[in-house]
């Protein structure tokens, strides 16, 4: 039987990297040193700090202390997901190439790509002697940041959108104003307000890990209780962050589904 | 007489769901609590941040930062490697299109939707807690990380096959698991590899932060400096660490195009 073989370029491509990420992952393991016993007592050792956090510490006390800090990572996902919406829609518009005029869209571009490049931690950190300790650090740090992961979606959203309608506006006497609130805005929307739905969901858990430099959220908390050697309470803080993320997560995909695919039309 | 076509009611969803979502916005920007009166005040400390942190301490970055910067990359890559490698077959088991019975499919779904509710700084400071301070504990976490959304978005992959290969090798009497081997597999595996780029930035910008909570890394440096509000240090360190991040990511970007 004649079986047709591999091009011999691409057998060559195809092994030399296979060899480049085997070389790096030894390379790396050899650097940290990560010895086999270190992995092999890792199981036992995760084992027995989940065992320490149950039973979970369920007191009242412990929850009227959590579920605030709970709450508030939510709020300041949330309201960072705002700061980040408005902010990125007008802008995202210059950042299209087909909606700007000259290389207005290049430079907004870089800039976008400057904002995302920060971590928000790090945003986090550097806004913490002006802002002060507290939740408000931690909505800027994710509002800022979110202006330029939602600025650059938007911008390719509205880069990749049908031109026909603008046309036809065009041709019927439309200006550009009306081009864009009549031809460009409802073609983008739905896929814009999914991307915001997206994003809030991706700030819950960056909201969460903020209370680590003292930006408000259940990130303080968990780290404290870890520190103090407090495990059921810190159980008791990770089990309420996961039922707020899988809740947040399973109530904003519900929406995203429902805006992208339609009504489902009972027949 | 021009007919205008009715424009169709607002679906329910609208009616109640913008209304909530402005007065939710409303509500959780009156529970962060923004004080204009004490942000005016604070915002004469600022000189405290600014200064330093557009005079950068080049020498004492280069000197101090270099070797973690490189624990930082060696943490990302054994993490990114291992974590897509586990995810692999998981994400076989957690797909309709592969896994034949209803109750394990549940059982892996559930587990890597559980592992992605958590934040990557959680897994780290979990796992510090578990196998001490150092460059281990964020090897896991960071495995943790790229397992949970390698599993979802090659699951997802899986999903959205094409079956005619599978049935074409299920027709010539492959058992199931060969039919999976020799038709499912080779159908995602360029996915697979875009995926594992992408995780692998992903991993590389979180390898950064972990430090922050003892896991190893240049966030080591970062914090210890951080709590001095050494900024004049931070900031160079900052630079490097982006122009390391968009290094590695032009070098991706282009390794994704010679594969796909």
């Amino acid at each position: 039987m004649n079986i047709p073989k591999q091009p011999l370029n691409q057998r060559i491509f195809k092994y030399s990297l296979t060899s480049l990420i085997v070389v790096s992952a030894i390379w790396s393991a050899s650097g940290l040193e990560i010895t086999l016993d270190r992995i092999l007592n890792a199981p036992a050792q995760i084992a027995t700090l989940v065992g320490a956090m149950f039973p979970l510490d369920l007191s009242s006390e412990a929850f009227d202390r959590i579920i605030p800090k709970v709450f508030e990572s939510l709020f300041i996902a949330w309201a960072g997901t705002v700061i980040g919406a408005i902010f990125s829609f007008p802008i995202s518009f210059l950042a299209a190439n087909n909606i700007t005029i000259g290389s207005v869209n290049r430079v907004i571009k870089q800039i976008l790509n400057g904002i995302r490049a920060f971590p928000e931690l790090i945003l986090a950190f550097v806004f913490l002697p002006i802002t002060g300790l507290g939740p408000l650090t931690g909505t800027l740090a994710v509002g800022i940041h979110s202006i330029g992961t939602l600025g650059k979606l938007s911008s390719e959203v509205i880069e990749g959108i049908d031109e026909g309608p603008l046309e036809s506006i065009k041709a019927s006497g439309g200006s550009k104003i009306n081009e864009l609130t009549f031809g460009v805005i409802p073609q983008v929307m739905p896929t814009i307000t999914s991307y915001w739905l997206y994003r809030f969901e991706i700030n819950l858990r960056a909201s969460a890990v903020l209370g680590v430099v003292g930006a408000g959220g259940v990130g303080q908390e968990l780290i404290n209780q870890l520190r103090f050697r407090d495990f059921p309470r810190a159980g008791t803080v990770l089990i309420c962050t996961i039922i707020l993320v899988l809740t947040a997560d399973t109530i904003s995909a519900a929406i995203r589904n429902r805006i992208i695919k339609g009504k489902t039309v009972k027949s | 007489m021009i007919n205008y076509p009715k424009k169709p009611n607002p679906s329910l969803l609208v009616l109640i769901g913008i209304p909530t979502g402005i007065l939710f916005s409303i509500f959780s920007f009156l529970q962060i609590g923004f004080n204009f009166e004490d942000f005016k005040n604070n915002l004469s400390n600022r000189y405290l941040v600014t200064d330093p942190l557009f005079d950068p301490k080049w020498a004492w970055a280069w000197e101090n930062s270099s070797e973690a910067l490189v624990e930082t990359i060696q943490i990302a890559i054994l993490a990114s490697i291992v974590g897509c490698a586990i995810a692999l077959p998981l994400s076989f088991y957690a797909s309709r299109a592969t896994n034949l019975n209803k109750y394990s499919y549940f059982v892996y779904k559930s587990f890597l939707n559980l592992v992605r509710t958590i934040p990557d700084l959680f897994w780290a400071m979990i796992f510090t807690v578990a196998v001490g301070i150092g460059p281990f504990a964020g090897v896991l976490a960071l495995l943790m990380f790229s397992l949970a959304i390698m599993g979802k978005l090659l699951s997802e992959t899986i999903d959205s096959i094409d079956p005619g290969p599978m049935e074409a090798a299920k027709a010539t009497g492959a058992s199931h698991n060969q039919s999976v081997f020799t038709s499912a597999l080779p159908q995602v595996l360029p996915n697979f590899t875009a995926y594992f780029l992408y995780i692998f930035e992903l991993c590389i910008r979180a390898s950064v932060i972990l430090g922050l909570v003892g896991a190893g890394g240049v966030g080591r440096i970062i914090e210890t400096q951080r709590i001095f509000l050494r900024f004049d240090r931070i900031s160079p360190i900052i630079v490097l660490i982006l122009v390391v991040v968009i290094l590695i990511e032009q070098f991706s970007v282009w390794l994704r195009r010679k594969i796909l």
